[in-house]
């Protein structure tokens, strides 16, 4: 059962994006998330390593044909990590709402 | 990992509002996975065109029309499938239950079906009533049945995936406000 916990490895807008992605898929191609999120190689491949090195995220090398291609999943400790900052920004903006007399509820809702 | 932690730093209202903010963000990334899970719109025109020359090479009587467009027109078909869905596959793999999985393939049969029985249909129709090019309308009209619903299946599926994104979303919420 996931706890609400804020983790900053996970916020930091960059690789908020990335598990985001990863997080609606069962894994994702390097080029795909690159271009969908307008990174260049270098840049995507050390928020990947940062991600891999906390253990959120598996990476998968391989061949297409005679191309490499590198695939990106999100690994089950990354998932639970996502689960308790979504549910640790859910929080928080029920009780931002609290403070503002309203009642709580999720954007997009 | 059982205590919340927040930055001290923001206010109530700053803090809700990033928050805020990052959560519509988690939704609209989640929102651009499973639009990338999905066929483009012009596979659908794409496979209209040879189910039209399909038709057209029947109906032309020619057998050497006939032997050129039939062999190309399934060939041009399954240069399509194999080329758009395995790519598709490649980019991303969207992460589904298998109801929302069990619910897509029932939605891809029931438009080959309604392609097909319209297609059939109408062309059996029309040779009935010896209308000329039957099997050319026909295919035609199974085109447009494609070119219409192919949209709508994505669509629908883009709906059951974004539904079970969120659902998961909220769960994920819901979990996290109970006590550790």
């Amino acid at each position: 059962m996931s706890t609400a916990r804020f983790d900053e490895l996970i916020h930091a807008p960059t690789r908020l994006e990335i598990v985001s992605l990863l997080a609606a898929a069962q894994w994702a191609d390097f080029r795909y998330i690159r271009d969908e999120l307008g990174l260049s190689d270098s840049a995507l491949s050390k928020q990947l390593s940062t991600l891999e090195a906390a253990g959120y995220v598996d990476i998968r090398k391989g061949f297409v044909g005679k191309r490499p291609r590198t695939w990106a999943s999100l690994s089950k400790a990354g998932r639970q990590a996502f689960d308790e900052h979504v549910a640790a920004l859910q929080r928080i903006i029920a009780r931002s709402q609290l403070h503002a007399g309203a009642g709580p509820t999720v954007p997009g809702h | 990992m059982s205590e919340m932690q927040q930055p001290r730093s923001a206010g109530a209202g700053a803090a809700g509002s990033g928050a805020a903010g990052a959560l519509a963000e988690i939704q609209r990334r989640q929102g651009q996975v499973i639009r990338a899970a999905l066929v483009p719109v012009w596979y659908w025109w794409a496979m209209a065109a040879p189910i039209i020359a399909y038709g057209a090479a029947r109906d032309s009587g020619n057998v050497a029309v006939q032997a050129i467009v039939i062999p190309l027109a399934v060939l041009v078909m399954a240069v399509l499938i194999g080329a758009t869905i395995p790519e598709v596959r490649r980019r991303v793999k969207v992460h589904s239950a298998r109801r929302t999985v069990a619910r897509t393939v029932a939605a891809i049969f029931g438009m080959i079906a309604l392609v097909d029985i319209v297609a059939i249909g109408t062309a059996a129709s029309l040779t009935a009533a010896r209308v000329p090019h039957p099997i050319t309308i026909g295919c035609a009209a199974g085109a447009a049945v494609l070119v219409i619903a192919g949209p709508l299946v994505n669509r629908y599926v883009r709906g059951l995936m974004l539904r079970e994104a969120r659902q998961r979303l909220n769960q994920a919420g819901q979990a996290g406000g109970r006590p550790a």
